[in-house]
């Protein structure tokens, strides 16, 4: 048993240290400064491996702290009118049966299991009680500190706080025990790894016994609950003969492994075929062009239904949005005054607003899964000419697609300040849609530049660019902050905009033309 | 024509997978290029056909005394994995790629002339591609490269898990199209590349070395290939 617990320590320990040094070497610039014999350098090894105890600590108390506040003392704040001790118990037995019986940890497809068991051929039955009950006393440690703080806050006596880790570990314990028995009758785990909408059901139903309850003003009564409580204790002790008598851990894990094998290549598949049915059918579908220009009017019209529906959809719902605002302008007396002072207040929130209508992403998404993905393998299709003829057309084409609601809106702007009777500012009719005009372009611009100077996929459609997806953050998170924080007057803003995203386009498609002939390769 | 790789160099952190390699191809003929798995036969192809960069080196074409550059449009790829876009058909796609070609290529056929060299049944040819088997995308590709009249052509395991049938039409089409270009095959089936190749060419410790037939029949080619191959294994 010592063995097999220091053996399994030092692989998932191994993992977790390669994990760390893998993720290091990802890391834009960082990547460039670590050596390529990253991995057997000995002071990087003792720095991952301070990070992998680190880890394992806050693991094991840092988790358990976010779920007492945000599941249970959090919620049970919410509800007035109700003792505070009988809410958290409420909240509490309920949530922990939610993680007794789909947190199962005895037969989990991970990797470490994998390596262990099905690659090294360790022990199975040693590993598995070794580690459930290493898991299990790491929940119990994390359970009793916070068990005991915050069953304290809520009212709780000591003797209830102490209950809590006990009757979780029983709880898992039990739940255990119950799937071996039920894979020696049937042959199935409780849970298998393709039951997903099983688990989605009984997680539902808990959490509506967890939370809908007290939303309906009832809960258990504590006594009640405390009863519940000492169940599993006792099944638990119970149950632990079942698991050290358990003879078929080895062939379980083998199961579990295939399962998560075959989920995983079924979720290729999956993907492919969700791509392929992005592709319209329609036969009638056609091209009078020729070269670049018809490859692009095919691309856009197949892909109609992914590219232009949601833009449609938009604009109708931002269409529907402005004829209530106009409708309330002329029912409610005040409301245009306060519209109007609104929008000269907060214009800057249009910024996140363009963010999340653009099609950017989605467009590139599309450019890449189904068209070239594959063309990129084509030499012809990498010369700089044919590369920036399809890369002018195809900045068309999204601005076209973006355009479309933001003219809705800029046009919704003006109806609205008519509506309102704001002559004051004529020059406000013209600046604000432009400028939304302006945002919706510079999107168009920014996502399909990145994609060209970032081409963040491979040939096997991963997203291999970890510079990419931080340049995606980054321009959230710069949205974000301009919208809420920017206080200036509509027209400053306005003007500024207007001449950001005009100079922005014009860097933008430079940079494309210079370095996107070299940048614009299928990842390897 | 030659196709001539000079000092050619490519390194992975440490590793140097191409060695300075020296080697020079023949127009005409269908070259075997051999070599254990990480021999670096992809990363090769790949840096011939600029989808990596190499550290040092160049290759370029010899026409007699003269010396010329290897442009994009004098190479064609084919990958294992059929890649055709599928959101067009068969027919469309064909067009794309004369359209495209058209300034460089002379004596432009009817496009159902061109299906006919890969025996594409005419009920197939305006399908969408999605639709398409992995022969008949295999067979696509091997078709736009062709057409496009490449000075060399990189084949990288082009007929594995293809049928039979598709496989052997393939191979006719191969040697009928190998005439004033040079093509490369990689592949790790033997028999396939002593039944298809005129040379073969081993990838080993990051060099090209040709084998010499000299007087060998097929099983001692065979003996002889392996042998060195192995011979790497052990180092």
């Amino acid at each position: 048993m010592n063995k097999t617990l220091r053996l399994s320590f030092a692989l998932k320990n191994t993992y977790r240290v390669n994990s760390i040094l893998y993720a290091l070497k990802q890391v834009p610039l960082l990547k460039r400064l670590l050596p390529d014999r990253l991995y057997q350098v000995r002071g990087f090894k003792i720095f991952a491996n301070v990070l992998s105890v680190l880890w394992e600590i806050v693991g094991t108390f840092l988790g358990k702290l976010c779920y007492f506040l945000v599941m249970v003392a959090l919620p049970s704040s919410v509800f007035d009118g109700m003792a505070a001790n009988a809410l958290f118990l409420h909240i509490l037995f309920f949530l922990s049966l939610v993680g007794g019986l789909l947190n199962a940890t005895l037969f989990d497809p991970s990797k470490d299991q994998y390596y262990a068991i099905i690659l090294l051929r360790m022990n199975a039955k040693e590993y598995t009680l070794v580690n459930f009950f290493y898991q299990m006393g790491k929940t119990w440690l994390g359970f009793a500190l916070f068990g005991m703080i915050f069953g304290s806050i809520a009212g709780l006596a000591l003797w209830q706080c102490l209950l809590i880790p006990f009757f979780i570990v029983g709880l898992k314990i039990t739940a255990a025990a119950l799937e071996l028995r039920i894979i020696q009758w049937t042959g199935n785990l409780l849970f298998p790894v393709s039951a997903g909408n099983w688990k989605l059901f009984v997680t539902l139903l808990l959490l509506g016994l967890a939370y809908g309850l007290p939303w309906l003003g009832t809960a258990l009564a504590p006594q009640v609950v405390c009863y519940l409580m000492a169940v599993p204790v006792l099944t638990g002790i119970l149950s632990l003969r079942e698991l050290l008598h358990f003879d078929q851990y080895r062939s379980v894990h083998q199961q579990v492994q295939t399962q998560q094998l075959s989920a995983l290549q079924q979720t290729k598949t999956i993907a492919q075929k969700q791509s392929q049915r992005q592709i319209s059918n329609d036969t009638s579908i056609s091209s009078g062009k020729s070269g670049m220009e018809f490859l692009n009017e095919l691309f856009i019209k197949r892909h109609r239904k992914i590219l232009w529906r949601p833009a449609l959809r938009i604009a109708g719902i931002c269409a529907a949005v402005v004829a209530a605002l106009l409708v309330a302008i002329q029912a409610v007396p005040d409301a245009g005054r306060d519209i109007v002072e609104l929008l000269m207040k907060k214009f800057p929130f249009f910024i996140l607003l363009l963010y999340f209508i653009n099609r950017g992403t989605g467009f590139t998404t599309a450019l890449f899964m189904n068209c070239d993905h594959c063309l990129l393998t084509y030499s012809f299709y990498k010369q700089p000419r044919w590369l920036l003829r399809l890369f002018r057309i195809r900045l068309l084409e999204i601005i076209k697609i973006n355009l479309l609601p933001a003219l809705v809106i800029g046009l919704g702007l003006d109806l609205l300040l008519f509506a309102a009777g704001s002559a004051g500012e004529p020059l406000h009719y013209l600046v604000m849609p432009v400028s939304i005009l302006c945002m919706s372009v510079f999107f168009s611009v920014h996502y399909l530049t990145l994609y060209y100077l970032l081409q963040p996929y491979n040939i096997g459609t991963e997203m291999k660019s970890a510079t990419y997806q931080i340049c995606v953050s980054v321009t959230y998170v710069v949205c974000y902050m301009l919208s809420f924080n920017l206080e200036i007057p509509a027209l400053v803003f306005c003007g500024s905009a207007i001449a950001f995203c005009l100079l922005y386009a014009a860097v933008a498609c430079g940079l494309v033309y210079l370095f996107s002939p070299k940048t614009f390769r299928l990842r390897t | 024509m030659e196709f001539v790789i000079e000092h050619l160099s490519k390194r992975f952190g440490d590793k140097e997978v191409l060695q300075d390699i020296d080697f020079s191809f023949e127009s005409g003929k269908i070259y075997g290029l051999l070599g254990r798995n990480g021999a670096g036969k992809t990363t090769l192809f790949n840096c011939l056909n600029r989808d990596i960069r190499f550290d040092s080196g160049d290759f370029y074409f010899m026409q007699g005394q003269q010396r010329e550059k290897v442009s994009a449009q004098d190479m064609g790829y084919v990958l294992s994995t059929p890649t055709v876009p599928e959101f067009l058909t068969g027919r469309e796609f064909l067009k794309f790629f004369l359209d495209i070609h058209r300034e460089r290529l002379t004596d432009i056929r009817p496009l159902d002339d061109y299906m006919e060299l890969v025996q594409m049944e005419p009920e197939d040819r305006d399908k969408l591609m999605k639709d398409y088997s992995h022969g008949m995308k295999n067979k696509m590709q091997m078709l736009v490269n062709i057409i496009s009249q490449p000075k060399l052509l990189l084949l990288d395991e082009p007929l594995t898990s293809l049928d039979v049938v598709v496989a052997e039409e393939m191979k006719q089409l191969l040697r009928s199209q190998k005439a004033g270009r040079v093509v490369i095959f990689s592949t790790h089936i033997l028999d396939l590349a002593l039944d298809l190749c005129d040379e073969i060419v081993l990838l080993s410790h990051g060099i090209l070395e040709r084998v010499e037939k000299s007087d060998l029949d097929d099983d001692g080619l065979k003996k002889k290939i392996l042998s060195a191959l192995r011979e790497e294994g052990h180092e």
